[in-house]
């Protein structure tokens, strides 16, 4: 069990430059094992700033960031014990693939770790197992991949250190429908196998309203709403002001609901219409 | 972090030095490096370091910074004092032990010299300070156009490309390397700690990485090039005219009414 607290946090970029930007300011929230918390805003709402003081990458110029109620600053020497406890996707992990074979890099971030060969071998290949990556593939070179087999293996690096929290910064992003379904409902299997706390940065509603149990809401620097899926997007008048907004599905949900037919606006994806609208139609009532 | 590092050191404000046409203010800079050394006595160089100092205020960029650059090479500045004290042996005797011999000339010529590091450096700050890296290679492309007299029209344009492309692609470079290091450091990768061939062996992860993505960014450059039909100098025109304004022919004015006020000074003090 791992509980995640980060209180009042503010980060400047540039500070004392010109060019000096608060990106973030006064965050404060708390999360614990087991659950999904996808992370959306704005573009330069100051998502990506947030989840890199996670693990230590960026020092914040004030707050502090808890992991089980100790500060990860504590000792500025062990941030590489925490950044290997709080794992981190970052975007276009693609990018950072460096070795000849794809089993060495995704061994690199276990060998860092100081395991046995014995233990890096058996996570490699476990992880590889998880994520489709075939033992073909892992011989081959990780340049001789396609771009969404690449994620796979990128993504495969950080999981194989077996983090308890990891954070996914848009891993969807520039992939085919297929990859993104893929990837997420990887990501919800390692949470569902290790437990794991889950951030996932993402512009897509309609894959936060899929995978995510709690949203957390960026607007310009500010935490805006940290609460439940249903919570926070049925306050689609809110979320509109800061430039997001409810799926697809829902706004579909709420027209028929204004045109008088009596649907519950709170159906989130297009599998829960689904259903919701099958029985609907068959008993003229709602199960929800 | 590596962010730190300034480069081209461009600090935007509004001011007349910073609307002026690069060209001019290069030449203007060179001019004004040659006087500090015409200076040659106590008046002109204080006339020459007031200027300086005047420059410094129109240009609105922070007093803080130009004494951020002497700090940097404040060793070179006593080096050199140190030095010409020791080296000049005429004049009344200030100090003398062992083999040391101070003398009033030589602590003259020490604060000589010192004055006229420290100006050189406030003014050539100043012109990097006030003009973007793309304006001064654009200005030094255009003041070496003579050369195309002697054939060498092209390759002025090619150096030009090069430096400018390249002064385009530092900081983009400088972020990507910052993302780099960042996603090895997440996955565990120590870049501070470890003897010196660990420590190169560390930056492997680094870049490979920067290698492969700048290689892809250069091809991707070129073909974007190639598309809106680059093909070298010849026949191009430009979007960013420059036009030598009032301001330009002022400036240029101030400078050779102070220039001769320097001259005049060596002569009469
Ligand atoms: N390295 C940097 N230097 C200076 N400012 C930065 C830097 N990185 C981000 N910023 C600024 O900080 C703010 C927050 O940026 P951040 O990358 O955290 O936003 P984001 O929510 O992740 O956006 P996106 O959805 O586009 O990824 C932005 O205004 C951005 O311009
Ligand atoms: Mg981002």
């Amino acid at each position: 069990m791992a509980t995640l607290s980060v209180e009042n946090l503010t980060y400047v970029y540039g500070e004392k430059s010109p060019f000096q930007k608060t990106a973030i300011e006064d965050v404060t929230f708390s999360a614990k094992s087991g659950e999904i918390i996808g992370v959306i805003g704005h573009t330069g709402s100051g998502k990506s700033t947030l989840v890199q003081h996670f693990n230590g990458l960026l020092k914040a110029n004030s707050g502090k960031v808890l992991l089980d109620g100790a500060d990860i600053w504590e000792n500025p020497k062990e941030i590489r014990k925490i950044r290997f406890k709080i794992g981190m996707v970052f975007q276009y992990p693609e990018y950072q693939l460096f070795e000849e074979t794809v089993y060495k890099d995704i061994a690199f971030g276990p060998t860092n770790m100081g395991l046995s060969a014995e233990d890096i071998n058996k996570r490699v290949l476990d992880t590889a197992q998880m994520l489709g990556i075939t033992a073909e593939m892992l011989e081959k070179s990780p340049f001789d991949l396609s771009g969404g087999e690449k994620r796979r293996v990128a993504i495969a690096g950080v999981m194989a250190m077996q983090p308890e929290i990891i954070v996914f910064d848009e891993p969807t992003a520039g992939l085919d429908p297929a990859g993104r379904d893929i990837v997420l409902e990887k990501i919800k299997e390692y949470r569902d196998r290790t437990g794991a706390l889950v951030f996932i940065v993402s512009h897509s509603m309609e894959d936060m309203a899929r995978v995510a149990d709690k949203l957390l809401v960026m607007n310009s620097g500010h935490l805006s709403m940290f609460d439940t899926v249903k919570k926070v997007f049925s306050n689609p008048q809110k979320l509109k002001k800061i430039g997001l907004n409810v799926p697809q599905v829902t706004k579909v949900f709420s027209a028929l609901k204004e045109k008088g037919i009596p649907v519950d606006e709170n159906v989130f994806t297009v599998n829960d219409a689904v259903s919701y609208l099958l029985s609907f139609l068959k008993g003229g009532k709602n199960n929800d | 972090m590596i962010k730190d590092i300034t480069f081209g050191q461009y600090f935007p404000a509004k001011s007349i030095i910073h609307r002026l046409d690069p060209r001019i203010k290069l030449v203007l800079s060179l001019m004004f490096i040659i006087f500090i050394f015409v200076a040659q006595n106590a008046v002109s160089l204080a006339f020459i370091g007031t200027l300086t100092l005047l420059f410094v205020l129109i240009s609105r960029v922070p007093v803080s910074l130009f004494l951020k650059n002497i700090k940097a090479i404040l060793f070179v500045i006593i080096l050199t004092s140190v030095l010409n004290a020791l080296y000049v042996t005429t004049g009344n005797v200030l100090l003398e032990f062992w083999i040391i011999k101070i003398t009033a000339d030589g602590v003259k010529r020490a604060l000589f010299m010192s004055a006229r590091i420290i100006i050189l450096i406030i003014s050539s700050s100043l012109l990097t300070y006030t003009t973007t890296p793309t304006e001064l290679t654009d200005a030094i492309e255009r003041l070496l156009k003579p050369l195309r007299f002697i054939g060498l029209g092209e390759a002025v344009h090619v150096m030009a490309m090069m430096i400018t492309i390249a002064l385009r692609f530092i900081p983009t470079l400088i972020e990507e390397t910052d993302k780099i290091m960042s996603a090895q450091k997440a996955r565990g990768a120590d870049l501070e700690s470890g003897t010196l061939f660990e420590r190169i062996k560390a930056l492997i992860p680094i870049l490979v990485p920067l290698l492969i993505s700048s290689v892809r960014r250069a091809y991707d450059l070129a073909e974007a090039m190639e598309c809106r039909c680059y093909n070298g100098g010849s026949g191009r025109q430009r979007m960013k005219q420059l036009k030598l304004a009032g301001r330009d022919y002022l400036s240029l004015a101030v400078l050779v009414v102070c220039m001769s006020a320097i001259i005049a000074f060596n002569i009469i003090f």
